[in-house]
């Protein structure tokens, strides 16, 4: 007779049935006691009628993680420049001519400077190279801009298409920012204007990871 | 736990997962209450920054995390409903009972747990409760429909139910 209780409680027995449920309970103070556990179930399930539960989109996904690796990023940034330990922009400046002169000498720096201008604002752009396996490479170009950094990234010889979502992260020895995200198109290739918080001389290499592994798909130093 | 993990976590993995949780339901919410993707995927996105920013005031021995999430969505939606209110050619949300629709998104919230509940069930169990609580079919009904004996039907019902009170138990909703 036990059984018989869920269909009771959600009204779909036969007559018959239900009245020999109904005259059960009135003697069976375990049943009643089942019964009095469930009965308002109904009540409550009315509210979910018609409620059918979406995917939660990818794309609420990916703006919210690059949001949040912003406003790390930005953080960080403001306790390290309290501490001292982030580096001005003249030490920027300086990075930036020094890497000028390794590839005046060959010494094989991948970080070329692109303009300097003369004026006391950060106007450096860099072009970086990076490489990865299966012939994978990128180049991206960086500019200060929006309070952080603008990269404009070229991307050739991923897999092509697909669902998979690249993070570019601009690193530094211990701390990471992102600078967003972007897929390939069908021939495994991408062109992707993108900002992050942290600021040229504040990283040391720019590194495309797969954004569902975080493995390594392409990297480059900028010194 | 998930959400004391949030602020610690650089990879972001916690806080993927908890989306992945919890974000399709509180989607479903969102744009149910408010009737347009594009705020709806605003206002999910600001429920998720906010319990990463707030996640360090998040006190489990008050509300489950579902429920906590909910009430940052729910506060977000009414804050959307009063900024569209001030801003004519705006697109309408649906009436709402209440002036901010309060009542009404304390059912939804509701509505949304019970439907998450019913999703965390079998695929057997769901189907027999939404064939007989929302269709209205009876256990000879369903067992003509489904080719199941009869008394597989009524067992099934019954083992569904149970399950569904003790999800609901588990997810901190009070089915009395």
């Amino acid at each position: 007779m036990r059984e018989e209780l869920g269909a009771y409680i959600l009204d779909a027995l036969e007559p018959a049935e239900r009245e020999a449920v109904a005259a059960h309970l009135a003697g069976c103070p375990s049943c009643t006691a089942e019964h009095a556990r469930l009965a308002a179930l109904p009540a409550l399930l009315t509210h979910a009628e018609g409620l059918e539960i979406p995917a939660a989109p990818r794309a609420i996904e990916e703006r919210l993680l690059d949001r949040i690796a912003r406003e790390r990023g930005a953080g960080r940034r403001r306790r390290l420049r309290h501490r001292g330990w982030i580096p001005a922009w003249g030490r920027g400046r300086a990075l930036a001519v020094g890497a000028l002169a390794g590839m005046a000498l060959g010494v094989g720096a991948t970080a070329l400077v692109l303009r300097e201008d003369s004026s006391a604002a950060p106007p450096v752009s860099y072009s970086v190279v990076l490489s990865g396996t299966g012939g994978a490479s990128a180049r991206a170009q960086l500019s200060p801009g929006h309070g952080g950094t603008e990269v404009h990234m070229w991307v050739q010889g991923l897999p092509p298409g697909g669902e998979t979502v690249y993070e570019v992260r601009c690193e530094r020895a211990g701390w990471s920012a992102s600078a967003g995200s972007f897929r390939t198109d069908a021939r495994g290739r991408a062109y992707v204007v993108l900002t992050t918080a942290a600021r040229l001389g504040e990283y040391e290499r720019i590194r495309v990871v797969r954004r569902s592994d975080t493995s390594d798909v392409l990297s480059g130093q900028l010194n | 736990m998930l959400v004391e993990r949030l602020r610690a976590d650089e990879t972001g993995e916690a806080m993927r997962r908890l989306y992945r949780l919890y974000g399709g339901e509180l989607y479903g919410f969102t744009l149910n209450a408010l009737g347009d993707r594009g705020t709806a995927e605003e206002i999910v996105q600001e429920v998720f920054l906010r319990a990463w920013r707030h996640a360090g005031r998040y006190d489990p021995g008050r509300a489950g995390v579902r429920t906590w999430l909910y009430q940052i969505a729910r506060n977000a939606i009414i804050d959307s409903r009063r900024r569209a209110a001030v801003r004519p050619g705006l697109p309408q949300h649906e009436p709402s009972r209440d002036a901010e629709g309060g009542a009404t998104l304390e059912q939804a919230m509701l509505g949304w747990q019970v439907a998450a509940a019913l999703e965390r069930l079998t695929p057997e169990h769901r189907q027999m409760i939404r064939m007989a609580q929302f269709r209205g079919l009876t256990m000879r009904e369903i067992a003509e429909h489904t080719g199941l004996p009869l008394g597989t039907v009524k067992s099934r019902t019954w083992y569904a139910l149970r399950s569904l009170r003790l999800v609901l138990e588990e997810m901190g909703v009070s089915p009395s």
